[in-house]
């Protein structure tokens, strides 16, 4: 950090922007200096007619303070809220009245921090030290106020992120891009779901006299084993399922016991009908019964 | 304000839960004497479905997700039955006062519409309402896989 400092300071001074009371100030703490530094700012207001200087200044200034965005907790109060107004200059607009408000700020935060503790972003000094010939194109438009237009930027940047997890959750954002295309897709994807367990609901209800003796005579963990596993065991067709293959996880053998009666029974009957279900499920039942502890791994 | 973010956590429990869930709950219905009868389908279609996604939101978290006590008390509300939360630190009235603030146009017509569809929408903040979007999506798709296996199952061959 020591060194970014410097490497600033040396560039400041290569633009002649850098009187010696700057350098005085460096390393000096208090907010006298500061004091000093903007009536040494205010002084100079007039005669700095060129753009281009105030915009290097602060944006080398605010490169100094821009990483300090994560220290904020440790510091001080006041070099806390100093290096927010820095955090927020950043994509500030080169108007000069703002810039003279932003002056006194910028150089508050320089001040701090570079008293700051500045282990934090070796590489993010890196970084913005190559930024900063594009110090004149970052011009942007400034919202009202520098905190709020900041803020705005770093939830915008949250959005981003939760909308970036949005897209590999919803199948088919990823052709379209920008926020309402996507906001368009998600949204149809959670009615399209909602529709679908309407729909399953609807068929649910029709399906449901012939639960109804099953669920009765059934605990519900058997009928978890039954139907989640059916399905799949009836297209497997297979005599012997992998313990492993099963998705249940809570249960232990007392599922697997109930799943491969099942398929025994489900593999020895052809047709599923209501009847042959009670059967199934009477069998299970009484299986279950008998041996109420786990580990039971015969088949019926 | 520029510290790092959590990693957004979209978890949601397994199959089989979601599976207990339901089944538990339209037990729960059977038990009922009206539920049965054949002319009433509109009635049953609907309380299955409520039933639905109660067990839903309660085997995605119960509590711990704003889309599922919003649910939760949205259905025991139904039934006039009171509902109590253990308490959270954020508050709903802050959230409502900041989301004033934040307006920007064209995103926030499209999040009105997803505040309409995601349970509990209307009292987050936008940045919110896609972590719980993203949870809810989730939890959504399990239970139709959950009730496409129960119908297939029940499905006469």
């Amino acid at each position: 950090m020591d060194l970014s400092v410097l490497e600033r300071v040396k560039w400041l001074q290569q633009q002649q922007m850098v009187s010696p009371e700057f350098f005085e100030i460096l390393g000096s703490d208090g907010r006298e200096e500061l004091k000093r530094v903007e009536s040494y700012l205010g002084n100079n207001n007039d005669e700095w007619q060129s753009f281009r200087h105030y915009e290097t200044i602060d944006g080398c200034i605010s490169r100094t303070s821009s990483f300090q965005m994560e220290q904020v907790k440790n510091n001080e109060e006041n070099r806390a809220t100093a290096l927010q107004h820095k955090r927020k200059t950043e994509g500030k607009t080169e108007k000069i009245e703002n810039k003279k408000n932003k002056k006194i700020k910028t150089e508050d935060e320089t001040e701090s921090s570079m008293k700051g503790k500045s282990n934090m972003s070796n590489s993010e000094t890196s970084s913005e030290i190559q930024k900063r010939d594009y110090i004149h194109v970052r011009a942007r438009r400034g919202e009202a106020t520098d905190r709020h237009s900041l803020a705005e930027r770093a939830r915008r940047e949250k959005l981003s992120k939760k909308m970036k997890c949005l897209q590999d959750i919803v199948p088919g954002c990823n052709k379209v891009t920008g926020k309402a295309g996507m906001l368009d897709e998600i949204i149809n994807y959670v009615q399209s779901l909602q529709q679908q367990v309407e729909f399953l609901s609807m068929k649910l209800s029709v399906l449901n006299p012939e639960l109804e003796y099953h669920i009765n005579e059934l605990s519900t963990k058997q009928f978890q084993a039954c139907f989640t596993d059916l399905p799949e065991a009836v297209s497997k067709q297979s005599m012997m399922v992998d313990a492993s293959s099963f998705p249940l996880q809570h249960q232990e053998s007392l599922d697997y016991s109930v799943i491969n009666s099942i398929q025994t029974t489900t593999l020895g009957s052809k047709d599923q009908t209501s009847s042959g279900w009670e059967i199934h499920s009477q069998s299970l039942y009484n299986n279950l019964r008998t041996d109420s502890d786990s580990s039971f791994f015969s088949l019926k | 304000m520029a510290s790092a973010d959590k990693p957004i956590n979209t978890d949601v429990p397994e199959k089989d839960v979601f599976t207990l869930h339901f089944l538990q709950s339209l037990s729960n219905l059977r038990r009922q004497n009206t539920f049965n009868s054949p002319e009433k389908t509109n009635d049953r279609v609907k309380k299955i479905k409520k039933a639905a996604y109660v067990s839903m939101a309660r085997a995605a978290g119960g509590t711990n997700r704003l889309w599922s006590r919003a649910l939760l008390r949205r259905a025991a509300k139904e039934n006039s039955k009171v509902v109590r939360f253990p308490r959270r630190k954020k508050r709903v009235t802050c959230l409502r006062r900041r989301r004033s603030n934040r307006r920007d146009p064209v995103e926030e017509e499209e999040a009105e519409r997803l505040r309409n569809l995601v349970p509990g929408g209307g009292g987050m903040e936008t940045s919110k309402l896609m972590e719980e979007t993203a949870h809810y999506i989730k939890c959504l798709s399990m239970q139709v896989k959950v009730m496409q296996c129960l119908v297939d199952g029940l499905a006469p061959k």
